[in-house]
């Protein structure tokens, strides 16, 4: 179940010239910055109310922000909402049939992770995530960990 | 090579290797797995070895060394820097390959020798070959490279002393503390090939940190969030050990008895552990800390760490945004897109709109405080009905609250943001102003105050 938006997701060239408006400009706290080079991104996480802006830039050539970026340009790339349970809502989704880009939750940025496709929501790309704290309080350690 | 690469032990230089040894045991909760000494260097240690790497208390010896510059080097430590963590030994398969591959990346080490030590007990001896890294070319970070010899064997885990739950298991991690991330990152990263695991900035409190793995082990690296002039050239310094224990409760309760004080246990920064610092002489110059990682502590990286890194204080501004008010979600049929989103993911129609100025039809769809707002185009004269074609239907704009539109526009426009007029928005009791997506990397952002005045011509 949905208990609000966790964050928004942009796609930009550059996140330091996106954090000249972003932070500077419409004045959105930065409290993080993070490189993750399993992901071949770099994000910057702005405070947003109870909500985020993360913005991403490709810091390689060959994953999907990187595609996005070179198809469609930037701008707004998906949206993300902090659920109660995500293994639970992602076995959902699977039962019914829902086209989805991850069969299996995984770990990002935002905690316990996954992504519907956007073809399962009319263009709109979807990812439903749980902080790990709160994945943790409610799986054992033997699911979290495998 | 660079994968390989472990942290195959600490050095720890101490004047008084029984005083330090005895302490150590102490922290430990663990006997030596080795007292010797290294006749050709002049010097003598203590060995702890733990879990996943080994420690090494190393003093000044007597007699004569026909290496000398490794006793003159500690000594040279000891009287600039005191007792404290002296050097990072990096474990590899083939040293000379280490090292060959080490000095193509610009780092100044030298050829590989050969050791050996004996053990001043049972008389047991270990022989290894390492190549020591010219601390100038590493941003005064001490290293060097080991290869063991002698099989692992030979140095037998430290025998523990203390009850359960009480004694240092492994090591977690070794602080570094840096005046100039961007070198330390291009020493650590470039030249010496370790994993880079994380580089995360703290705008708020001023910090950056770099997180390099070797084996399980991480080294962190911390310093200032921006890179300052003032820090270009100054040198790095190993300063702190983190020790991973069972119970952090049982371990403290151990050490104070013990005479040996410690602080906490307190949360860690690391969501899930539990961690205290161990003060006092008997840590030797080292800034040490125990860590207890409870079952939910499995990822560093968790958002939770953050806690602290949101109290953000804000500059005044002559504006403020609040909080998103809602994500608005084009498509060409409203009732089939609200059909999916509630069967995917539960979110509900709770108001329908249509406004009079403007062809299209909106639907609203709580989530938390704020909404998705779904909007299907009546007309194919609309901005988001033109944006539809160009880029399909899905995300299209974001809207976010402030308290005074008027002040956002006249503030924004004084910084040079193009942005529209504050008008009547779509859904009643709004006034928005909308910029300019070529201002905000692509994004249509709408800035919205809600519960203002309904404009005089409606």
């Amino acid at each position: 179940m949905i208990k609000k938006v966790h964050h928004v997701g942009i796609v930009v060239r550059d996140i330091e010239q996106a954090m000249r408006f972003y932070r500077d400009t419409l004045g959105l706290a930065l409290h993080k910055m993070e490189l993750i080079p399993e992901q071949g991104v770099k994000a910057a996480l702005l405070t947003l109310g109870d909500s985020e802006i993360e913005l991403l830039e490709p810091t390689v050539a060959d994953n999907g922000v990187a595609r996005y970026l070179e198809r469609k340009g930037e701008g707004l790339h998906h949206i993300c909402f902090h659920v109660d349970d995500v293994e639970r809502d992602l076995a959902d989704l699977r039962g019914s049939g829902t086209e989805l880009i991850d069969q299996e939750t995984r770990i990002g940025i935002a905690g316990r992770i996954c992504f519907l496709h956007p073809n399962a929501m009319d263009g709109t790309l979807v990812e439903l995530c749980q902080p790990l704290d709160e994945y943790a309080q409610l799986h054992s350690t033997e699911q979290v960990t495998h | 090579m660079a994968s390989s690469l472990t942290l195959d032990h600490v050095v720890i230089a101490v004047r008084d290797l029984d005083a330090a040894t005895s302490d150590y045991e102490t922290l430990f909760g663990r006997a030596p797995s080795w007292r010797g000494e290294h006749p050709r260097y002049g010097t003598n240690n203590t060995l702890f070895r733990i879990e996943n790497t080994y420690i090494e208390l190393l003093a000044m010896g007597a007699g004569k060394a026909k290496e000398k510059q490794w006793r003159e080097q500690l000594a040279k430590h000891l009287d600039k820097h005191g007792e404290g963590v002296y050097a990072l030994a990096l474990g590899t398969d083939d040293v000379k390959a280490t090292a060959r591959g080490m000095r193509d990346n610009g780092i100044d080490i030298a050829d590989p020798h050969d050791g050996n030590g004996v053990d001043l007990i049972t008389g047991a001896r270990r022989s290894w070959r390492n190549a020591l890294v010219d601390p100038k070319t590493t941003n005064g970070a001490r290293i060097f490279v080991i290869e063991h010899m002698s099989p692992a064997e030979t140095l037998p885990s430290a025998e523990i002393t203390s009850d359960p739950g009480t004694f240092v298991r492994r090591m977690d991690h070794a602080v570094v503390l840096s005046a100039d991330m961007e070198a330390a990152r291009r020493v650590w990263d470039d030249q010496i090939g370790a994993r880079l695991a994380l580089d995360r900035t703290f705008p708020d409190r001023n910090t950056r940190i770099l997180f390099f793995r070797l084996g399980d082990i991480t080294i962190e690296i911390s310093g200032g969030a921006s890179q300052s002039r003032a820090g270009e050239g100054k040198p790095d310094r190993i300063w702190g050990l983190a020790w991973g224990v069972d119970s952090i409760e049982a371990t403290c309760a151990r050490l104070n008895s013990a005479g040996i004080e410690t602080s906490g246990p307190r949360p860690g920064i690391k969501p899930g552990t539990i961690v205290a610092t161990a003060k006092g002489e008997a840590t030797h110059g080292v800034a040490t800390l125990l860590i207890e990682h409870t079952p939910e502590s499995f990822r560093p990286e968790s958002r939770a760490a953050q806690g602290d890194a949101l109290n953000n204080t804000q500059p005044r501004r002559a504006f403020t945004v609040r909080s998103l008010d809602h994500v608005v979600v084009s498509t060409a049929d409203i009732a089939a897109t609200a059909a999916n989103w509630r069967e995917h993911l539960g979110l509900q129609v709770a108001e329908t709109h249509e406004p009079s100025f403007m062809p299209i039809r909106m639907a609203k769809l709580p989530a938390g405080d704020a909404f998705v707002e779904l909007v299907q185009p009546l007309s194919g004269d609309t901005g988001i009905a033109r944006t539809m074609s160009e880029r399909g239907p899905g995300m299209h704009s974001i809207s976010l609250v402030v308290d005074d539109v008027d002040a956002a526009v006249a503030d924004l426009r004084a910084k040079g943001v193009e942005v529209s007029n504050a008008e009547a928005g779509a859904w009643p009791n709004t006034r928005v102003a909308r910029i300019a997506p070529a201002a905000a990397n692509g994004v249509p952002v709408q800035l919205l105050q809600k519960d203002a005045p309904p404009p005089r011509d409606e």
